[in-house]
């Protein structure tokens, strides 16, 4: 009886024995896997934030011909801070970034879902004209900003459609002219991702349920009526999830605008993006591009933390 | 459901006048990289939206055969920088996927590195531009400046939140039963990786693959600040095949932005219907 007991408590022992060794070496195998990474994040996270916020409080620039590591010879606080705060072209090119994804954004939007509309049911032809309507998010940005750098010389195809309307020739300056110019970026990137809209919100259409909406019509409901009381709360979260996707994105944009117009004329197609490119390649002063960077992960990582708590609430 | 006549007219006529409109630029670059130079430049009566006299020349020209009317040779020819987008967007997206993949069976079976999905987004949030300045300094100290593995790394540094989050949902959405009679068997955990959880997921690798590629293939930034001249890549090339002499060369600009937009359009229609997964870090699956 004792005997058995006492071996029934060391099987026991041994099975609790292997599982706890299972578990260990689940865990040692998971942290194996997740090292790469890991490590991958801090070399791209760590180091450049730590060397970023270290750069940012000098006056260091490459060209000062001492290692970076040597930056606080040139040390000057906070006023890289205090410059930025006063730089007029950092907030235009800011405000102009905020315009363009105010007009970019929402167009995108809406044709997506006009789009995804009109595609949600089956009909001949669908699949080909689908996959032909994704073709421009598929096509390299530089390459786009090539395309619509053609399309918009005073000779060029644009114009030339404008004649054929128009009655008589026109040669608009397309890309010497200010506000034309921030025009016809802002084309190209909405040609290039209304496609993007439209295959997230068409997907998030889809997949709503259609025993209510079978209902609805049952009970002789409008097609309107139908849209905006049952399909459009149900795509809540997918919306917001496209809109915040093309918000980030839009906020970065560089390829297109820069090859299209190189920022200008003068600095009217001038984004975020571009006016740090032209400080850090140009003018060099990188200890003051730092410090604009540093500000923009900041702000921006505030925005995100705040952004995907509340959509995790959504949730 | 059915829809009336009307309505399905009006279906066609806008979903065509939208096609219409979308394609006008990608048939332009079509039309100009096949135009002999005389065409170029054309406007006016002159315009013509489809060659006239249909040639080879400009992409003869830009792989550095003079049989075309150009004067100047060209100094570079465009087989390196294809070859350096190559390199670069291939090897990065071994890096991505082999990082991603690993991390992602770690957080989906085991529960490891529970920062990761939160890190890599904001990681992918950040402006690219935002974090160059020391980037630039670091591959500078680590010679990576103007190389092709260089390149590679940043890629797969920068393209790894996609396939970490492209290979968590298809890890999750597998079911275990398969897993564990291996495991029932005897065989190791890291086996049951190895033998038999990858071989299934091969049609997820590969479009995930194939996913990250196109973003790899995509970039112009990053390649325009760290190589300068050896290992730069078809985006940054492009804008050399214009100089104060020649002006603009359209044609061969298009033949090269043909050659460069062909691969990733063929690509994303094959992985169609993963490209919402991809998109919206598997939020939404089709």
């Amino acid at each position: 009886m004792t005997d058995m007991t006492t071996q029934q408590l060391g099987a026991a022992e041994r099975h609790a024995d292997t599982a706890l060794h299972e578990g260990a070496e689940e865990r040692r195998l998971g942290l194996w896997l997740t090292l790469p990474a890991q490590l991958l994040v801090i070399f791209i996270a760590l180091f450049p934030i730590l060397m970023q916020v270290y750069i940012s409080l000098t006056d260091w620039s490459p060209l000062d011909g001492i290692p970076w590591y040597r930056a606080y010879e040139l040390w000057i606080g906070l006023l890289n801070y205090v410059d930025l705060a006063n730089d007029p072209r950092f907030w235009s090119a800011l405000w102009r970034t905020c315009i363009v994804m105010a007009i970019c954004v929402p167009v995108q939007f809406l044709l997506g879902l006009g789009l995804a509309i009109l595609f949600v049911d089956d009909f001949p032809g669908r699949r080909v004209l689908y996959s032909t309507i994704l073709v421009p998010m598929m096509v390299v940005p530089a390459v786009a900003g090539y395309m619509f750098f053609m399309l918009f010389q005073s000779g060029g195809p644009v114009n030339d459609i404008l004649s054929f309307f128009a009655g008589r020739p026109v040669t608009i300056a397309w890309l010497s002219d200010p506000d034309l110019a921030l025009f016809a970026t802002i084309v190209s990137d909405i040609w290039q991702w209304t496609p993007l809209m439209f295959l997230i919100l068409l997907a998030g259409m889809v997949s709503v349920p259609q025993d209510q909406q079978m209902a609805a019509i049952l009970l002789g409901a409008s097609w309107w009526r139908r849209f905006w009381t049952i399909v459009l709360p149900r795509m809540k979260t997918i919306i917001i999830i496209a809109l915040a996707i093309r918000l980030i994105e839009n906020f970065k944009v560089f390829d297109n605008f820069y090859i299209m117009t190189g920022g200008g004329p003068g600095v009217a197609t001038e984004t975020i993006s571009i006016y740090i490119y032209k400080v850090t390649q140009q003018e060099l002063i990188w200890g003051y591009v730092a410090a604009i960077a540093l500000a923009i992960l900041i702000v921006l990582s505030i925005v995100s933390a705040l952004a995907i708590k509340k959509l995790r609430s959504v949730q | 459901m059915q829809r009336s006549l009307s309505f399905e007219i009006f279906r066609y006529a806008a979903i065509f006048t939208f096609l219409a409109l979308s394609l006008v630029p990608t048939i332009w670059m079509i039309s100009m990289a096949f135009k002999p130079i005389a065409e170029w430049q054309a406007s006016g009566a002159d315009l013509t939206w489809w060659p006239a006299n249909p040639t080879l020349d400009n992409f003869r020209f830009i792989f550095g055969e003079s049989g075309s009317d150009l004067i100047v040779a060209l100094e570079r020819t465009a087989g390196r920088p294809i070859l350096a987008s190559l390199l670069a967007a291939s090897f990065g997206t071994l890096i991505a996927m082999t990082a991603g993949t690993a991390a992602a069976y770690g957080l989906s079976r085991f529960g490891a590195g529970g920062n990761l999905p939160l890190a890599l987004i904001q990681l992918r949030i950040f402006p690219p531009m935002a974090v160059m300045i020391p980037v630039m300094i670091m591959w500078a100290f680590l010679g990576l400046i103007d190389s092709w593995y260089g390149l590679a790394l940043i890629y797969g540094i920068v393209t790894m939140p996609f396939s970490f989050w492209l290979m968590k949902t298809f890890f999750d959405d597998m079911p275990r039963e398969i897993e564990d009679a291996a495991l029932v068997e005897g065989c190791s955990r890291w086996r049951v990786f190895l033998r038999i959880t990858l071989p299934i997921m091969r049609p997820a690798l590969a479009s995930s693959a194939l996913f990250v590629f196109i973003l790899n293939w995509s970039d112009y930034l990053i390649a325009l600040l760290l190589t300068t001249r050896d290992w730069v890549t078809i985006p940054v090339y492009m804008a050399s095949l214009s100089s104060s002499m020649t002006g603009q060369l359209y044609g061969a600009k298009a033949a090269l932005g043909l050659i460069a937009a062909v691969p990733p359009v063929i690509m994303g229609i094959a992985i169609q219907k993963q490209l919402v997964r991809g998109l919206t870090f598997g939020a939404l699956k089709e």
